[in-house]
């Protein structure tokens, strides 16, 4: 196999489009070349049939039955068929929750995209040390586990000596004493948004930043010759070399955004959770963990799953097209 | 000209260190407390920082049962993931990003499926799954489910890296003579760099962070991962040890951060080194 | 050729991990029969009695020579996600410890091996305190055995009580009248005489059961609230004089946050209601002066029941040696065992062992959860919590609120 006799993989594309078709000679190479994207793509795919498959197909068949801690020991639950689909959609708390979580999700995306993307062109603003430092601030934030994060806010908003309290007081910014920042479902979703907005925005920083390393210098100071403003240059250059990446980093937020669960349910805490602060993921720990009730929780899950997939249809299209523009 | 470059260079820093004053807070509070002595912790008043710090916290948690045995098999699962997750999710985005081949949509549907999956309700499942095949309390089992998890999405942002390189750079490489395959990895890979460090990076701390399927799958302490080592901090029924909480949780951020100092250069490099090579 | 070679690099480091990890795997569906039996303890265990739990492994292992005991300790917010995994994956420990509240889910589920027959070969069995043992009953079956207790006491601060001439209260009304005097030399901003979070149901409901009422009763088969009783609404209203004379507390405010032992700490309160460990947190500058006493009855000259929490010991239906694990469970709960238990601040299982703690003395009259199979629902769902936040707010009257909750209740319960 020699390079004369193989183009590159987009012009290839591209001359097979124009040239008129004609028989291709049936050899062991050619086989090769044609099996080589299955066989790039085999690992991955056996890796996540193997041990996703049979869960999803469990997933599938129990949300169509009846199964508790009963039928978990006994190992068999009770077919009912639709019964635990129709019974989450006829509840309206089921419908409550789905809102909530949409706009949950929307303001926790634009906000995290939003900074996350303003920073790394910050970033690359900045003097050395300052980028150093910030780099270091968004690798430890991001570093932090969760579960530890939660426990930091928690101690940070503590209504007695929560230093949240202590310094709003302190700038008479109002009276905060003893303020309980965990009474209302608003406040609670707010530093729940809060805190995954800050864990969200190490990931997008990192990736914008070394998206924008594939911005080439020449375009960029040939657009800055020609005398267009920095929003012009963004516009005009960087977003649309970064586009797939905005795409993927939109659509995965969305994905994560919309069933997190770990922070807004250690936040909140059981004893304060109820129907007006519920979201989806916290719901379908409810409804099927606490409550032991497994085929519905399934359900859930399966509508979650169907759900998400249509909130994100829109950029997932996107992004699928703009491979294929690209390619 | 040069002036006013100095003074928006200026008003960047400012910002620059403000935001980073504000990011870095939570984190500076967690370490900070961790050497605090508990009547600093429990006051009333908080303080910056302690008149009188403490190792205590951090020898409290040093000897804590199976700490050297959580760090260990962090290791162990969150290295294997990283790696082999990297190698078959770069060939695969490779594939996504450079071929058209029949089924290409089903695996974009599989790989952004897995994606949206509540992972709370496949634990059970998996878990019987996994106990079949004798993989519940091994760190292999851990290290297949988190590979399932690290994959789709390690894909996702790599075939967007390898869309974004400029067809111009792909056909300047391309001139020397290979294997078209060959020549993919060999040139792709350090154009794609920088988006193989964020994703690794991700994946790193995603799989060094996960607590849920760790702590199902796994039942002796001495196989534990150092998270779920950390949830036997405020897991008793009694008063939560805070300064050994955060002295704990200091602890174990520590390989994230070396992880990052290793793989960090990568980024820079292709920021200040420009985009295209000779 | 280099993708091969990743992918054959690839598959070689995934099947060496899981030889060399496999090959350390202890535990199976299927392993021989009476080597080693797996133990659930939770992780106070490891923290606060360790040595009890290692000199009986080495009594079990005395008696039995072919079998060791694998301890694996547990957290409480993991164990029961934990236990239903190992109940479908079909590879439940040996012996599990449950918190009182929680067994009776899993007892009408048919997790626990029935235990009626060997319940006289238990120790002290039929001393064992009622509360804990109610908790170990299922249909007139025995599941669990009882393993420790604790009960409610007041945490005070003997120095304030001395300033206001108040002696160990020995009724409700006197316990109102220091709590008004304490207030009145100690007004400062945020002070309780005694901290009380609003929705601390564990506590109201004390005053519920002191006179006379309860939460909800079995009739006929069928769950019926008793929260809307006369008795229950009278101790609702008498919990509802107390709190507004005593605490400053915030009326929806929960009992974990902040942590009473926190609020006394810093000063901010005189006494607190809660657990006998609450003494191990008050701050150094506190605890030479921090005594506890019973909480005392509104009829004077007895306590009033407090909410007696504790864990059985339990034996999984699905576990292959039975037999052995509830010898092992016998030897835990021996009566050395539980000494060394009430030694380390523990009330015993046995009302022949009780001692004259504070801890012990309030455990004397106790009141316990109804042994529904849906109560942790009631539990999760907040229904009491919104019930006291309401009667406590005056959003509601207390007429109204308990009607609520009892329909909650009924609804939760009967499914």
């Amino acid at each position: 196999m020699t390079s004369s006799e193989i183009p590159s993989g987009t012009a290839y594309a591209a001359e097979a489009a124009l040239r008129p078709r004609r028989r291709r000679p049936f050899t062991f190479a050619r086989v090769l070349r044609g099996a080589a994207p299955y066989l790039l793509i085999l690992p991955v795919v056996a890796v996540i049939v193997a041990i996703l498959g049979y869960p999803l197909y469990h997933l599938a068949r129990l949300s169509f039955q009846k199964y508790g801690l009963f039928e978990l020991i006994a190992h068999h639950g009770t077919s009912v068929g639709w019964a635990n689909y129709s019974s989450v959609l006829h509840d309206s708390v089921f419908w409550h929750v789905l809102v909530r979580t949409i706009v949950f999700t929307v303001a926790n995306v634009v906000l995290a995209m939003g900074i996350g993307t303003l920073i790394a062109l910050l970033l690359t603003k900045v003097s050395s040390i300052v980028r150093v430092l910030l780099t270091a601030a968004l690798v430890l934030a991001w570093a932090m586990p969760p579960v530890v994060a939660v426990q930091v806010w928690l101690w940070m908003t503590n209504s007695e000596n929560g230093v949240l309290n202590y310094a709003l007081t302190k700038l008479h910014v109002g009276d905060y004493f003893q303020h309980d920042w965990y009474a209302t479902s608003f406040s609670q979703l707010s530093l729940a948004t809060s805190l995954i907005v800050w864990g969200a925005i190490p990931f997008i920083v990192v990736t914008v930043y070394a998206g924008l390393s594939q911005v080439p210098h020449e375009l960029v100071e040939a657009a800055e010759i020609d005398g267009a403003r920095p929003w012009r240059v963004f516009r005009d250059v960087t977003v649309p070399i970064l586009k797939p990446i905005f795409l993927i980093l939109t659509s995965l937020s969305i994905i994560w955004d919309f069933g997190v669960f770990t922070q807004p349910f250690l936040l909140i805490d059981q004893s304060r959770i109820n129907t007006s602060n519920e979201l989806m993921g916290i719901y379908l720990y409810e409804e099927g963990y606490v409550k032991t009730d497994f085929g519905r929780g399934a359900a859930i899950s399966i509508l979650m799953l169907l759900i998400v997939a249509l909130l994100s249809v829109v950029y997932v299209r996107k992004m699928v097209r703009a491979g294929d523009e690209a390619a | 000209m040069n002036a006013r470059r100095r003074r928006s260079r200026f008003l960047w820093d400012a910002i620059g260190l403000l935001l980073f004053l504000v990011i870095a807070f939570p984190v500076y509070w967690m370490v900070a407390s961790a050497f605090k002595p508990d009547d600093d912790l429990n006051a009333f008043t908080p303080t910056w920082f302690s008149l009188h710090p403490t190792l205590s916290h951090f020898s409290d948690a040093i000897h804590r049962p199976f700490f050297w045995d959580g760090v260990k098999n962090s290791l162990i699962v969150v290295s294997v993931t990283v790696a082999l997750s990297m190698v078959l999710a770069f060939l695969a985005a490779v594939a996504l990003a450079k071929f058209r081949f029949t089924g290409r949509k089903a695996f974009i549907v599989l790989i952004i499926g897995v994606q949206m999956l509540p992972q709370a309700g496949l634990i059970i499942p998996l878990y019987v799954v996994l106990a079949r095949y004798h993989q519940v309390n091994a760190l292999s089992g851990v290290i297949v489910t988190y590979m399932t998890f690290v994959l789709p999405f390690s894909v996702w942002v790599l075939r967007g890296f390898l869309l974004g390189i400029p067809k111009e750079l792909e056909e300047a490489a391309m001139v020397d003579g290979s294997s078209r395959l060959g020549s993919f990895v060999r040139i792709l890979l350090p154009l794609v760099a920088p988006g193989l460090v964020a994703t690794s990076i991700f994946a790193f701390i995603t799989t060094w962070n996960e607590y849920i399927f760790a702590r199902v799958l796994l039942n002796d302490q001495s196989k534990q991962t150092a998270t779920v080592w950390l949830s036997y901090f405020y897991g008793t029924s009694r008063n939560t040890d805070w300064g050994g909480l955060m002295a704990g949780s200091t602890l174990i951020a520590v390989p994230v951060i070396v992880f990052f100092l290793l793989v960090q250069r990568k980024i820079a490099f292709g920021l200040t080194a420009g985009a295209v090579r000779g | 050729m280099k993708v091969r070679f990743f992918a054959a690099a690839a598959l070689a480091a995934v099947l060496a991990v899981a030889a060399s990890t496999a090959s350390a795997r202890t535990s199976g569906s299927t392993r021989a029969a009476a080597d080693k039996i797996t133990v659930w303890l939770q992780v106070d265990a490891q923290t606060g009695w360790p040595d009890l739990v290692a000199a009986a492994n080495q009594q079990f292992q005395a008696k039995h020579p072919g079998t060791s005991v694998d301890v694996q300790y547990q957290t409480w917010g993991d164990h029961l996600s934990k236990f239903d995994a190992t109940l479908a994956g079909g590879n439940t420990p040996d012996v599990i410890e449950m918190g009182n509240t929680e067994m009776t889910k899993y007892m009408a589920a048919g997790a626990f091996a029935n235990l009626s027959s060997q319940k006289s070969s238990f120790p002290n069995s039929k001393n064992w305190l009622k509360g804990l043992a109610a908790s170990g009953n299922y249909n007139g079956k025995t599941y669990g055995v009882p393993y420790y207790a604790g009960s409610r006491v007041v945490t005070y601060r003997s120095d304030l009580f001395r300033k206001a001439n108040a002696k160990t209260p020995t009724s409700l009304a006197q316990f109102t009248a220091t709590a008004k005097r304490i207030m009145k030399q100690n007004n400062k901003r945020g002070f309780s005489p005694v901290y009380i979070a609003g929705t601390d149901w564990y506590f109201a409901m004390s005053f519920v059961y002191d006179y006379g009422g309860s939460i909800a009763a079995l009739k006929g088969g069928k769950w019926v609230g008793q929260l809307e009783s006369r008795k229950a609404r009278a101790g609702l209203a008498a919990y509802k004089r107390f709190f507004t004379a005593a605490s400053r507390g915030s009326k929806t405010g929960t009992e974990n946050r902040p942590f009473p032992y926190d609020v006394y700490a810093h000063g901010r309160a005189a006494s607190i209601v809660g657990p006998a460990w609450f003494s191990c947190c008050v701050g150094k500058k506190f605890t030479k002066a921090t005594k506890q006493f019973v909480m005392p009855s509104h009829t004077k000259g007895q306590g009033m029941p407090g909410f007696l929490g504790g864990s059985d010991l339990a034996v999984p239906a699905g576990s292959s040696d039975k037999s052995l694990a509830a010898d092992w469970i016998r030897i835990f709960t021996s009566t050395s065992g539980e000494r060394g238990l009430q030694a380390k601040g523990n009330i015993p299982n046995a009302t022949n062992l009780l001692g004259n703690s504070v801890n012990e003395r309030a455990a004397k009259r106790s009141w316990f959860v109804p042994t529904a199979k849906n109560w942790v629902n009631v539990e999760n769902g907040n229904v009491l919590r919104t019930m006291l936040a309401r009667i406590l707010t005056g959003k509601q009257s207390i007429a109204g609120a308990t009607a609520f909750a009892d329909s909650n209740i009924e609804l939760t319960l009967n499914q």
